[in-house]
């Protein structure tokens, strides 16, 4: 950014270490005129810097790491901390065995079963945005229950429901419930009042208002609501089978624990993270598909 | 069809007779034929916008009336329609789409829908627009798409809250031209509401000079100039400086 503005990084001809490059960086610039050339030489390698080094150095460096560093202070430990590759292979015999696989589909399955039970919210949100006395009945009861996390519904739900897919989608489902709810809720409240008098104006009924105009207009909260619900939902999804599953991939993490494969583990916390990920990414590009014309989407 | 009577219409808002009311129409009274043109003319405060807003049914009147054709407006409907300053167009719609809301609203089956939506499309001069959506297109524009799907319901009245205000005086001017017109090839029974004399000259047959608080009709007049009206025609500029001096009596009495 400030590279052009400064001298030529030929003039500098000090070695450079990391504090000097953060004492100089463009923020402080002026603080020592100095250094102002050796800060944006070191700028000027960062921006040159190809994407995904600073993680292929990381890689790199657990890999030294697992097999050199730390066997070397201690052989037995070696197995808390598998390296890059051991992981690797570790996964691909998972992927070709199709064990990967087998947990991830059920975990996603749960997911989704949660998911569609939790899209009662977005009824429920409306009508509480729509309706302020249904928003004042129904708020109080939202609002203590709200703040309770998932997790901490995991002992009454195993005394409900027992172990097994029942218990942990209902764990989910709480994750995915309330963000769908409140993002719905406010998506109603923002809508453009004179859209909806516009409406009535061309002579749309009470009905059509409430399908054409207000879920229409609240779409774009909406699916921000269910991008936070699915993502808090993941993660209750992992501690609820953690706890409560013969399978899944939280079951699948906490199930190599006790056989001290850390390298399953790993390749299990990178499924969750991954998939995670695609999730939101997912939604994210359906979102914007499907609503084009919204700009809070398309940020 | 759509004569427009309003008879001793008055507005109060709050408890009548209680502190704190506020009386904003008073016994508001005029009439306009079939598809004329009529301007209220007023600074903020002459409960204008209340008037535009009893007539298009969103809110009651205290007293009175506003009849279209001898019929009572009771609630927001395609027969009264009307136009607003922020153009208020479904962003999640096409323009297409927009145009033709108020049609499917009213019933119409989808092959005449797709007829009397292009026709209105062609009307205001949006063709190869139909795909956009609000968001792409400039101000002027979305007013456009906001008049087409106002006259696309066929109203007996066609109500205008101070339709151009967001848009820069050059752009006014054409889109004031622009909607008599448009007006002249679809003739309306038009009510609009604004505080710019020039454009209530521009585009009235008629214009109701409101004073402030309450509101009341100070004077109805009727436009005796041909169209397109210019600014230089000395009618033009009599009628300016007589609609100037009522205004600035209302300006001075605060």
């Amino acid at each position: 950014m400030s590279g052009g503005k400064v001298a030529s990084p030929m003039a500098s001809t000090k070695p450079t270490s990391g504090d000097d490059a953060l004492a100089s960086s463009p923020e402080k610039r002026g603080f020592s005129r100095a250094m102002v050339p050796l800060g944006a030489w070191v700028m000027r390698m960062v921006t040159a810097l190809p994407n995904l080094a600073l993680l292929i150095l990381f890689v790199l460096a657990w890999q030294f790491a697992s097999k050199v560093w730390i066997p070397s202070i201690d052989p037995h430990m070696a197995v808390l901390m598998p390296a890059p590759t051991t992981i690797a292979v570790t996964a691909a015999g998972m992927i070709v065995s199709g064990e990967l696989f087998y947990h991830l589909l059920d975990s996603l399955r749960r997911e989704a079963v949660a998911f569609a039970f939790s899209m009662t919210a977005v009824p429920l949100g409306i009508a509480m945005g729509w309706w302020r006395p249904v928003y004042n009945q129904v708020s109080p009861i939202m609002e203590i229950l709200r703040p309770i996390p998932p997790l901490a519904w995991i002992p009454l739900s195993i005394l409900w429901f027992g172990l097994g897919d029942e218990q942990n989608e209902f764990i989910i489902f709480l994750g995915i419930f309330f963000p769908i709810l409140v993002n719905t809720i406010v998506g109603v409240k923002n809508i453009d009042p004179s859209l909806i008098r516009a409406a009535r104006s061309l002579g749309a009924s009470q009905f059509k208002i409430l399908t054409r105009v207000v879920l229409q207009g609240a779409l774009p909260q909406i699916i921000t609501g269910i991008r936070i619900g699915l993502g808090v939902g993941w993660m209750a999804l992992v501690a609820a089978e953690l706890v409560g599953a013969n399978s899944g991939l939280g079951f699948l993490i906490n199930d190599a624990r006790s056989m001290l494969r850390t390298d399953i583990i790993i390749v299990g916390m990178l499924t969750i993270g991954v998939v995670g990920l695609l999730i939101d990414v997912a939604i994210r590009v359906v979102g914007r598909r499907l609503l084009p014309w919204s700009l809070v989407l398309s940020r | 069809m759509g004569q427009l009577t309003i008879e001793g219409l008055s507005k109060v808002y709050g408890e009548v007779g209680a502190e704190g009311s506020l009386l904003a129409l008073s016994n508001v009274s005029f009439r306009v034929p079939d598809n004329r043109f009529c301007s209220i003319l007023g600074h903020s405060g002459c409960g204008k916008t209340s008037l535009l807003n009893i007539a298009a049914g969103f809110e009651t009147a205290t007293a009175g009336s506003v009849t279209v054709d001898g019929k009572p407006i009771l609630k927001p409907g395609w027969r009264n329609t009307m136009i607003f300053q922020d153009y208020a167009l479904f962003p999640w719609m096409s323009i297409f789409q927009n145009i033709a809301f108020g049609l499917e609203m009213k019933g119409v089956d989808k092959k005449e829908r797709v007829a009397t939506t292009g026709h209105f499309i062609k009307i205001v001069g949006l063709e190869g627009f139909e795909n956009k959506y609000p968001h792409q297109l400039s101000g002027g524009m979305r007013q456009r798409v906001a008049i087409a799907r106002a006259l696309a319901v066929q109203p007996d009245l066609l109500l205008m809250d101070e339709p151009f205000a967001a848009l820069d005086a050059q752009n006014r001017k054409f889109m004031q031209d622009e909607l008599v017109r448009i007006w002249q090839q679809e003739p309306k029974t038009v009510l609009l509401v604004t505080h710019s004399i020039d454009e209530a000259i521009r585009l009235s047959d008629y214009i109701v000079v409101m004073t402030k608080r309450p509101g009341r009709v100070k004077d109805f007049i009727e436009v005796d100039l041909s169209r397109p009206r210019d600014e230089d025609d000395s009618g033009y500029l009599a009628l300016k400086r007589k609609l100037r001096d009522l205004i600035h009596d209302e300006a001075d009495d605060r």
